[in-house]
């Protein structure tokens, strides 16, 4: 059986056939709105999320994240929204990432884990980990995971995704560096996570537009974004922090914005492996709060 | 963290000074193609793609002041360090090595079989000058230089634009600069050698990619696999006009790929392959 693979042509084709902004992007498709069922990824914004030095404030972050929950859910009351995502007899893992130039900062895995606990999980089954999450008896046991990380470029899989977060549930992550990490999503069908994810929170405080270099980081390429990606869905939060990343990219750069390498492991997600939904013509985007500069 | 001590990494930290100005170093971290992972994770593949051998890490530290690591690689050829440093050639030259680039606290350079980063957390005007001082004085105390990859000679001078030519090995860094297709159409792998380089003249831009490879047969099966996939429609002729209307010309001789993306001229693109079959001669 013959694949036909995808080359610069066909996207030479689509833009040619429609010319959309993102047309030409390999992470995402443009078109109508598909029949079947919308997702909803809420983006929660606050002036105030950062303080002077550029540290998270911690009352504003749980306002953000409490915010975002009860629109995603749909539910007034935050703790009977959690109740939704959490039960109480789960065993939680609230699965972050320690990349020390932009790890998840503490003041959101401390609002994660301050409503775990009013959904009822005690405090001795639940953890924050990442790099010890196969060695971490709460993962290795738990019923319900959280993933929480920043957004940010990268230099082999393109984006640091929500959906890239969990290669640290596999004993050996280069394994999935071929096509420069293409196949991201099969992860998620693997014991340790399959079926166990309630939320995602795509961090998207500072988030990194460009890297340079061995070490990736430049703080010039960050920015105060100051907001919060929460879905459900895994893929469309990447997608639509991958919006973000693009439009700034092409505020900075007056170019195209596309990411290098592309981060088709995020449309791939969807349309090979069925993890969620990328495009973003069925993803209802709820934005809230502070909308200067939100780009998208 | 691989932490041992080979000859070879003892010859690379030997290069790198101890201390920046009151900068003080704290102890090396070694790694090698393996362990680099546990570094800068899945960046490290980018090394990996051009036959990395060693790393090694050394980070300037004084209170109250950004951090500057520098990271210096011995690729194991000078092939490759010049092909891992023109992955990424933002910046403007420093004058440093055999070729250099300088942006927003990042120095990058190449000489003889290694390729090094030095970089502040911080720019300031101070780490600034200490990056630049370190990258003069690393550069200084690496013995030897090292030729270019052969393959650079098949370019043609006319219309070549400097400074935007990359040596790689892979499909990923290939698409990396230029996006052909979502899988190996062109059959690379680390065995083949690859330069693309930008033309650009009478405000007409193209690319031209030359790939050699283990030998002629290689060669023909990656020009059929490439033809079949990118030109379908080309009726079995070297030439195809894609959906910007621009052309692209592909040529096998021998162990040798060429191929001309986006030339505004069939006939243009055809001249640049028959230049460089004639410079084909010129190294067999």
């Amino acid at each position: 059986m013959s694949i036909r693979t995808i080359t610069r042509r066909d996207f030479l084709k689509v833009a040619s056939a429609a010319p959309l902004a993102g047309a030409l992007r390999p992470g995402l498709k443009a078109g109508p709105a598909a029949a079947e069922g919308n997702v909803r990824v809420v983006l929660v914004r606050d002036e105030n999320a950062l303080d002077a030095s550029g540290a998270p404030n911690p009352e504003a972050i749980q306002r953000m994240l409490d915010d975002g929950v009860r629109a995603l859910l749909g539910e007034r009351d935050i703790v009977k929204a959690w109740k939704s995502l959490i039960k109480a007899g789960d065993t939680v893992g609230i699965k972050t990432n320690a990349w020390g130039k932009l790890p998840t900062p503490g003041e959101v895995e401390q609002a994660i884990k301050r409503r775990v606990m009013d959904a009822g999980v005690p405090e001795d089954k639940l953890s924050v980990d990442d790099r010890g999450v196969l060695r971490n008896p709460i993962f290795q046991n738990a019923t319900a995971l959280i993933n929480a990380r920043p957004a940010r470029t990268h230099q082999w899989s393109g984006m640091g995704s929500c959906i890239k977060n969990y290669i640290q549930f596999v004993p050996r992550p280069s394994a999935y560096h071929d096509d420069t990490c293409a196949d991201l999503a099969t992860i998620w069908n693997l014991p340790p996570v399959k079926g166990k994810t309630r939320l995602n929170v795509l961090v998207m405080l500072t988030p990194l537009f460009h890297m340079i270099g061995t070490q990736q980081y430049n703080k010039d390429f960050t920015w105060g974004y100051k907001g919060l990606i929460v879905s459900r869905d895994p893929v469309a939060a990447d997608a639509t922090g991958l919006r973000v990343l693009e439009a700034k990219r092409r505020d900075y750069f007056k170019d195209d914005g596309l990411l290098k390498p592309t981060p088709h492991h995020i449309q791939l997600a969807d349309t090979r492996h069925h993890l969620g939904v990328s495009d973003p013509a069925r993803i209802e985007l709820v934005k809230l709060g502070w909308s200067e500069g939100i780009l998208i | 963290m691989g932490q041992s001590i080979a000859p070879e990494a003892r010859l690379l930290a030997s290069y790198v000074p101890v201390a920046a100005g009151p900068w003080l170093s704290e102890a090396d971290q070694v790694f090698d193609a393996a362990s680099i992972f546990d570094y800068i994770d899945g960046a490290g593949e980018v090394y990996r793609s051009y036959n990395m051998k060693l790393l090694v890490a050394r980070r300037f530290h004084k209170d109250g002041k950004p951090d500057i690591v520098v990271d210096a690689f011995e690729m194991g050829s000078s092939a490759d360090a010049f092909g891992v440093f023109t992955h990424d050639l933002e910046g403007e030259d420093a004058g440093i090595g055999q070729g250099s680039a300088y942006k927003a606290g990042l120095l990058s350079f190449w000489k003889d079989r290694y390729f090094l980063s030095v970089y502040t957390e911080e720019e300031t005007a101070e780490t600034k000058a200490l990056v630049l001082d370190l990258g003069r004085t690393i550069g200084g105390a690496i013995p030897a230089e090292g030729a270019k990859p052969g393959l650079l000679k098949l370019l043609p001078p006319e219309g070549l634009k400097a400074g935007r030519v990359r040596y790689f090995h892979n499909y990923s860094v290939l698409n990396y600069h230029f996006f052909v297709a979502a899988s190996d159409i062109l059959m690379l792998g680390q065995t083949a050698k690859a330069v693309l380089a930008d033309y650009a003249e009478s405000g007409d831009r193209s690319r031209l990619l030359i790939v050699e490879y283990a030998g002629p047969g290689e060669a023909a099966r990656a020009g059929a696999s490439f033809a079949r996939a990118y030109m379908p429609d080309a009726g079995g002729k070297a030439a195809v006009r894609t959906e910007n209307g621009k052309w692209t010309v592909v040529r096998i001789r021998g162990r040798y790929a060429a191929i001309v993306f986006d030339d505004a001229s069939a006939g243009k693109a055809a001249s640049r392959l028959d230049a460089v079959e004639a410079l084909m001669g010129g190294i067999r």
